[in-house]
């Protein structure tokens, strides 16, 4: 109603800046390879093992020395045994690509978090990976306790929210099931000083996804994207929709769903979605992340060790 | 001139759609920011003294809570439910008798039912309904002074209007459960207090 009222001249301006729009998504799906190639590599092995654990597995990322090198795993805690299979294909890739941490992206324990809950439900599946001194970040999603921010193995430091710092790589864990006024000053401040080359978010509830089930969250973004946008955040790990997704950059922004390294939704990407560079929701999954200086490398892997998904981010900021 | 006129038909043809769609999608993808209501005197003064009544609460948990075992940030699992049985039985021994509207009371939940009529109302809001009517939730009893069952989603609370309602300490959060709104202990989920028809 508030359109029409505005009458032929807003209504130009609208056709105008839709048709802008839309070239510009047109171009942004067709021409963007220059900053967001897909790329398959051979690496430079890091040592006779990687070598030939490289062999075993099939390993899309350079393996750069010096590199920041991460898992991420979303929507895990279920105890289940496709959970375990998922872990397990973890530590095979984790023998050719020895990636120092792993992010967490919330919903890190279904059902119950009782002392046995936490054995069962991470660290017996994560057992291998904890004995090779690999540090699990966790964020919390709508079904963890506030009470595993105390958690020795889930690193939190006793908070809801943090930052890390690895190499030049900023990592911000938000509580996106709680975004109050204290946490969004609190990230406004810490991005405002941050000076790290790449800064990325990783938290529960996806701003931009095309799940069938839930799907964007627009309150979130309503809050969080603005923030993201001024500060130069790049990237964005998040989970919640239970599959696999790679969105279209979002206002310069690349984001990510991970939330099937324990539960799937089978089918529940919508097909056609806009939204999507690329999706996978036949099985569970997980991600492995190369950041090696103006670059990121990312590698979806299936449960049964499938890739799913590889490319290459250039950082938006990098010179062509 | 004909051929002119066909390439201005075509573009139109082409136009068109592309335009009803992209307006369709930049429609849906904005979501109007709502404003708390006008804070009257008498709903700044309700503000206040609910305010006072969840900071009475927080002084009286921590009190109880200086006197268990201290909850290192590097804790094991078995610490933390030790933890947590321990400060959830004690808060609750404190506040035996604790009931129904004992914090919201009836002006404060006057205001805060405002507040989320404003923000739960209207056609761009059905997600925002959607978040809290299909969340699994149902198992949920909602008692005072009772755990949420640690079984249950804690479903999230959309940011746009948990930035209008009364800001509260770290130690107490605001929960929805179905049109029920709670307050509970952030580390134990002790229900605290809860708001009947809360949402529209």
């Amino acid at each position: 109603m508030e359109h029409e009222a505005k009458g032929a001249s807003y209504i130009m301006k609208r056709f105008i800046f839709s048709a802008v729009i839309v070239a510009g998504l047109f171009l942004s799906s067709s021409l963007s390879p220059s900053a967001y190639s897909q790329k398959t590599s051979n690496g430079n092995g890091n040592g006779a093992k990687a070598a030939r654990a490289h062999s075993a597995v099939k390993l899309t990322l350079p393996l750069k020395k010096d590199s920041v090198k991460f898992a991420v795993m979303g929507d895990t805690g279920t105890g289940s045994s496709k959970q375990k299979e998922v872990a397990d294909k973890m530590v095979q890739y984790y023998a050719a690509f020895p990636y120092e941490f792993v992010l967490m992206l919330g919903d890190n324990m279904y059902g119950g978090e009782s002392a046995k809950d936490f054995e069962t439900k991470f660290s017996e599946p994560y057992k291998q990976l904890l004995n090779k001194q690999v540090k699990f970040y966790a964020a919390l999603g709508n079904h963890d306790q506030n009470l595993q921010k105390n958690y020795v193995n889930f690193n939190m430091n006793g908070k809801e929210y943090y930052r890390i710092k690895e190499g030049n790589v900023a990592f911000y864990a938000l509580n996106s099931n709680y975004m109050d006024k204290k946490q969004i000053q609190w990230l406004e401040s810490e991005l405002a000083k941050d000076t790290s080359e790449w800064k990325v978010a990783f938290m529960h509830h996806p701003p931009y996804s095309s799940g069938g089930k839930h799907g964007s969250d627009d309150q979130l973004r309503e809050v969080i994207e603005p923030i993201f946008v001024k500060h130069g955040v790049n990237v964005v790990l998040t989970g919640h929709d239970h599959f696999y997704e790679r969105i279209k950059p979002q206002k310069g922004i690349y984001y990510f769903v991970s939330g099937a390294a324990g539960k799937l939704r089978s089918g529940d990407i919508k097909d056609g979605s806009p939204l999507t560079a690329k999706g996978y929701d036949r099985d569970l999954s997980f991600m492995l992340i190369e950041v090696d200086g103006k670059q990121m490398h990312f590698q979806a892997i299936s449960r049964t060790g499938e890739t799913i998904d590889s490319g290459v981010i250039v950082h938006q900021r990098a010179k062509p | 001139m004909r051929h002119k006129a066909i390439c201005q038909l075509l573009f139109i043809a082409l136009a068109l759609p592309i335009t009803f769609l992209a307006i369709r999608a930049d429609a849906k993808s904005q979501v109007t920011p709502r404003a708390t209501p006008q804070l009257s005197p008498m709903d700044k003064e309700a503000v206040k003294r609910f305010e006072g009544r969840v900071k009475d609460y927080v002084k009286l948990r921590n009190g109880v809570k200086a006197k268990l075992p201290k909850l290192s940030k590097d804790a094991t699992p078995q610490q933390i439910e030790s933890y947590r049985e321990n400060l959830e039985a004690a808060v609750r021994n404190t506040r035996t008798g604790a009931k129904r509207s004992d914090i919201f009371n009836h002006e404060g939940s006057d205001y805060i039912r405002r507040t989320l009529k404003v923000n739960f109302t209207g056609k761009d809001r059905v997600e925002l309904r959607n978040i809290v009517f299909e969340g699994e939730t149902a198992t949920v009893k909602v008692r005072v002074n009772y755990p949420y069952p640690d079984q249950a989603e804690l479903l999230e609370m959309p940011p746009t209007v948990l930035l209008n309602l009364p800001q509260l300490p770290p130690e107490v959060k605001y929960r929805f459960v179905g049109r029920n709104l709670l307050l509970v202990d952030s580390e134990t989920n002790l229900i605290l207090d809860y708001m009947t028809n809360a949402l529209p």
